[in-house]
């Protein structure tokens, strides 16, 4: 919607006239993964302006971005075109007031901003601010303010809770008659059951079952681990949905979650994906164990623990070096399907980068490296999520055994992180897409 | 012709945004389907009321298996050529739905929801509905879409004060904001949605009811308010903390533009500019006093004419206005913007665009005047890519009454997007910008505006 090419380029105002600056964002609702416009109109020229963004998390803390403009001759700030001279970010950067978030001064610390109800959208308040601020937001009253509301989920999207064949997910459903492709969505050694990346990909028309695996409770109230029938169940229950295309299902993992997706591609006979994708993960694991064997594993390393200076754990070492025996890791040269594996080079949770080398030697030496797409992003951490949501790089974790808080040391840094996560999210989808949407041969068929 | 398939297809949908104002362009495309091959676009949503709308377009995948509705043309269906928004603005009541329906949102707080299917083959709206189990299987591919007349942040509130009744609606943020006062016809009522969007574009707007609204007290379909009503609504708006009192605006629909050009003139009123769309500089009543606009003269300004409609015509001829009843419009103090539908026939909008044009001409204030003309649209030139009602019920009792609104779909559809832009535009250079009394466009005044993608109709 240009309508402003319709407004002339308006001269100087009289002096005195106090000028009625305007403030927009386009679109002013929109998915997360989409980018939007905001710009500023009928300022003064070369006035000096911050634009502020604020966002209240579902948790309740308040989290916030400001970049320092300077208007143009015709008294416009165009954030998708102007610099920003400072702030929480500086430099060209159209989705700036978004990625750089941090919490306001005064928050609790080891912060980390997750949506938990998918169907309710984030509501970010942009407010232009004469002069160049840095602090003292919420006591100064803005020039303008907007409101850019962002979505996990789009219109249609049907959220089921999945409670059978023992299986703890939430399956999210694209609107339309289908069929779909799926994806089988795993998270990481946290715990829990995160929905908004599967509610993003029901979104872009895949129907995705984010599934809880850790921190189960059995019959008899106590922790219950999962084997491998967990995992193939919930596969199945993909398979046999009657908006899925059976032959189009893939696995996504993150963190713990690689481990799982690896695992079951290179040995299940249930679970045959058509592809996987591997975030920030590893290959190395006792094969033919149980999850709990590979927590025990890991544990046995726990001397490995790493601390930086500021006391925050650094887990990435307890699975280095990475072994030479093959009955430690997962044997690459048996999986049949395309991986893309998206490592970050600053990761200090896991040795991503190590390990992606590593299984890239062994399926060169099986010979079946052409499946492999390997997107390794320098100075990014460990949780590469969809774009624009702030980087962190350290947050508040809880143990899932022990229930013990500590933080956590992810890694990245806030600039080089937000694009990895954007490269890898656009990555990712057009990965998806050419292995679950385009990989169809028909032709149109002729009756005349 | 149907196609042959290997394996079992997938075929993907995308609307950007899903979640879009009505004035902004939803972009639709059609991936993974086979290369050039006949598909059908349609969109169904239900109004209100619960009536279906629907619309249907046809097209061909190029030769990747894609289409894309901002760069291909429809052959045929409920609108030709390159069309973005043709689903939605060709959108028509269903078959089995009631007669002379007119789409009107009366709930601003929640969206229209549309649902765009893709499917294979061309179908015709006709085949659709009589065999909806066969149209099913050809589905390939459904998403919704929401379409909004408030932006977040907008804050709507009810108005019932000094007896003036009405809807603010405010933008987000402190302010204070330009303000627009927001008029329609002689329908009555309080019709909420343009000054949603107006709000939505930075814009304070008051959606004024003063006709035939239950919280106006009087008989209704009598006129019960006058100029004191008008001048006190003007100071609700202008008074409000978070209003730019000198920087404020009148747009009138129909009806609206005679009230809108009658407060411009009164001198405790000062807009900025005016913005007229289809409507009359004078009105056929005498006059009664300054609290009531009309008495009951015996003569109405309604008629039956001889097609069996309810007609406004002759009570909009400037010859049938007793001279007292005209606006005095020689004393405009600001710009004009008057928006004339060619096929308008419920207002003689062109003769009353003529007559302002020469009274202004007369007393050397041309340059205030500017006017912008389309052939083939009728009166009710709204917000964008919404459809025209060529004709609508407009009572029910005695008997059945429907009205006639003149418009041809697709021009229609033109006029109206071209003119929101250029209304968007005005209003915005007016009341953000220098405050000047010149025209805001550089083009030559009375211009005949043919819309892009019509002019190898007219050449």
């Amino acid at each position: 919607m240009d309508w402003w090419l319709f407004v002339k380029v308006c001269p100087q105002k009289m002096a005195g006239e106090r000028p009625c600056p305007l403030l927009s964002v386009h679109p002013s609702r929109c998915l997360v993964d989409e980018k939007f416009e905001v710009l500023c109109q009928h300022l003064l020229p070369a006035l000096q302006v911050t634009l502020h963004a604020l966002l209240h998390s579902d948790e309740g803390d308040y989290w916030e971005a400001f970049g320092h403009y300077l208007s143009d001759a015709a008294g416009s700030v165009r954030v998708s075109e102007d610099a920003s001279l400072g702030g929480s970010y500086s430099g060209v950067e159209p989705m700036g007031l978004l990625w750089s978030m941090r919490p306001i001064p005064g928050s609790k610390p080891g912060l980390r901003l997750r949506k938990k109800d998918v169907f309710k959208p984030t509501d970010v308040y942009i407010s232009l601010y004469e002069g160049h601020l840095n602090e003292g937001f919420k006591d100064k009253r803005p020039l303008a303010s907007v409101v850019a509301q962002r979505w996990y989920t789009a219109p249609g999207v049907q959220r089921v809770e999945v409670r059978e064949k023992g299986l703890k997910g939430t399956l999210f459903i694209p609107p339309g008659p289908g069929p779909f492709p799926a994806l089988l969505d795993l998270w990481g050694g946290g715990g829990g059951l995160v929905e908004f990346r599967s509610a993003l990909l029901a979104s872009r028309g895949y129907v995705s079952l984010s599934l809880q695996y850790i921190g189960l409770m059995g019959a008899d109230g106590k922790p219950h681990n999962v084997g491998s029938d967990y995992f193939e169940a919930a596969f199945s229950l993909l398979k046999q949905h009657p908006q899925v295309c059976p032959d189009r299902v893939a696995m996504m993992g993150l963190s713990f979650g690689v481990s799982v997706t690896l695992g079951m591609a290179a040995y299940s006979s249930v679970i045959k994906p058509k592809c996987v994708v591997c975030v920030s993960g590893s290959h190395v694991m006792p094969v033919n164990g149980s999850l709990a064997d590979v927590f025990d594993e890991i544990k046995k390393n726990v001397k490995n623990t790493r601390y930086d200076e500021e006391q925050r754990i650094i887990w990435r070492d307890l699975l280095l070096p990475i072994p030479d025996d093959p009955s430690k890791k997962v044997e690459m040269g048996r999986i049949k399907c395309p991986v893309l594996l998206i490592v970050g080079e600053d990761d200090q949770n896991w040795p991503a980068s190590e390990s992606a080398e590593d299984m890239k030697q062994m399926m060169e030496q099986a010979g079946n490296s052409h499946l492999l797409t390997i997107l390794s992003y320098p100075e990014t951490g460990h949780l590469i999520e969809p774009p624009y949501s702030p980087h962190f790089r350290a947050s508040n974790f809880m143990l899932s055994e022990t229930r013990n808080k500590v933080v956590v040391l992810w890694g990245g840094h806030t600039v080089p992180h937000s694009r990895a996560q954007e490269d890898s999210w656009h990555k990712t989808l057009a990965f998806l897409e050419q292995h679950l949407y385009s990989s169809a041969t028909v032709a149109p068929g002729s009756n005349h | 012709m149907r196609w042959r398939v290997t394996d079992r297809m997938v075929r993907l949908l995308t609307a950007t945004p899903s979640r879009a104002l009505m004035d902004e362009q939803i972009v639709l495309k059609g991936h993974y389907l086979p290369c050039n091959s006949p598909v059908t676009f349609r969109a169904r949503m239900r109004c209100e009321n619960g009536n279906l709308w629907e619309s249907m377009s046809h097209y061909h995948t190029d030769e990747n298996g894609d289409v894309d509705l901002t760069r291909d043309s429809s052959m045929g269906g409920s609108y030709i050529g390159c069309e973005p928004m043709g689903l939605f603005w060709s959108l028509q009541p269903a078959r089995g739905q009631e007669e002379g329906l007119r789409l009107r949102k009366k709930n601003v707080d929640t969206p229209y929801t549309v649902h765009v299917t893709m499917l294979e083959g061309h179908i015709l709206l006709r085949d659709s509905s009589e065999d909806e189990e066969m149209i099913g299987k050809q589905e390939l591919a459904t998403v919704t879409v929401q379409r909004w007349y408030k932006a977040p942040g907008v804050q709507r509130i009810e108005i019932c004060q000094n007896q003036v009744v009405g809807t603010l609606f405010l933008p987000p943020g402190p302010g204070p904001f330009p303000g627009v006062l927001d008029l329609w016809g002689i329908g009555g009522g309080l019709v909420e949605y343009r000054a949603a969007l107006f709000a939505s574009r930075g814009l304070a707007s008051l959606a004024l009811a003063y006709f035939n609204h239950k919280d106006i007290p009087g008989p209704r379909n009598h006129f019960t308010v006058g100029d004191s009503y008008f001048k006190a609504a003007w100071r609700v708006l202008q008074d409000h903390p978070q209003v730019c009192g000198n920087r404020m605006a009148i747009i009138g629909l129909s009806f609206g533009v005679f009230i809108a050009l009658r407060m411009a003139m009164y001198p405790s009123v000062s807009p900025k500019c005016v913005v007229c769309i289809n409507g009359p500089l004078g009105v056929y009543n005498s006059l009664a006093n300054e609290d009531r606009l009309t008495c009951d003269t015996g003569k109405k300004l309604w008629g039956v004419n001889q097609q069996g409609y309810l007609s406004f015509w002759e009570a909009s001829l400037p010859s049938n206005f007793p001279p007292a009843n005209i606006v005095q419009i020689e004393k405009l103090e600001c710009p004009l913007l008057y928006i004339v539908g060619e096929d308008d026939l419920s207002c003689a909008s062109m003769v009353n665009a003529d007559e302002i044009e020469k009274r202004l001409l007369a007393v050397g204030k041309s340059h205030l005047f500017t006017r912008v003309s389309y052939p083939g649209a009728g009166h009710l030139i709204e917000p964008p890519y919404t459809p025209c009602a060529r004709t609508s019920l407009w009572a029910k009792r005695p008997t059945k009454l429907f009205t006639q609104w003149g418009g041809k779909l697709a021009e229609h559809a033109a006029a109206q997007e071209d003119s929101w832009q250029r209304i968007l535009g005005f209003l915005e250079c007016n009341l953000r910008g220098e405050q000047r009394t010149q025209s805001f466009s550089t083009k030559e005044p009375n211009q005949h505006i043919v819309p892009k993608h019509l002019d190898t109709l007219f050449n």
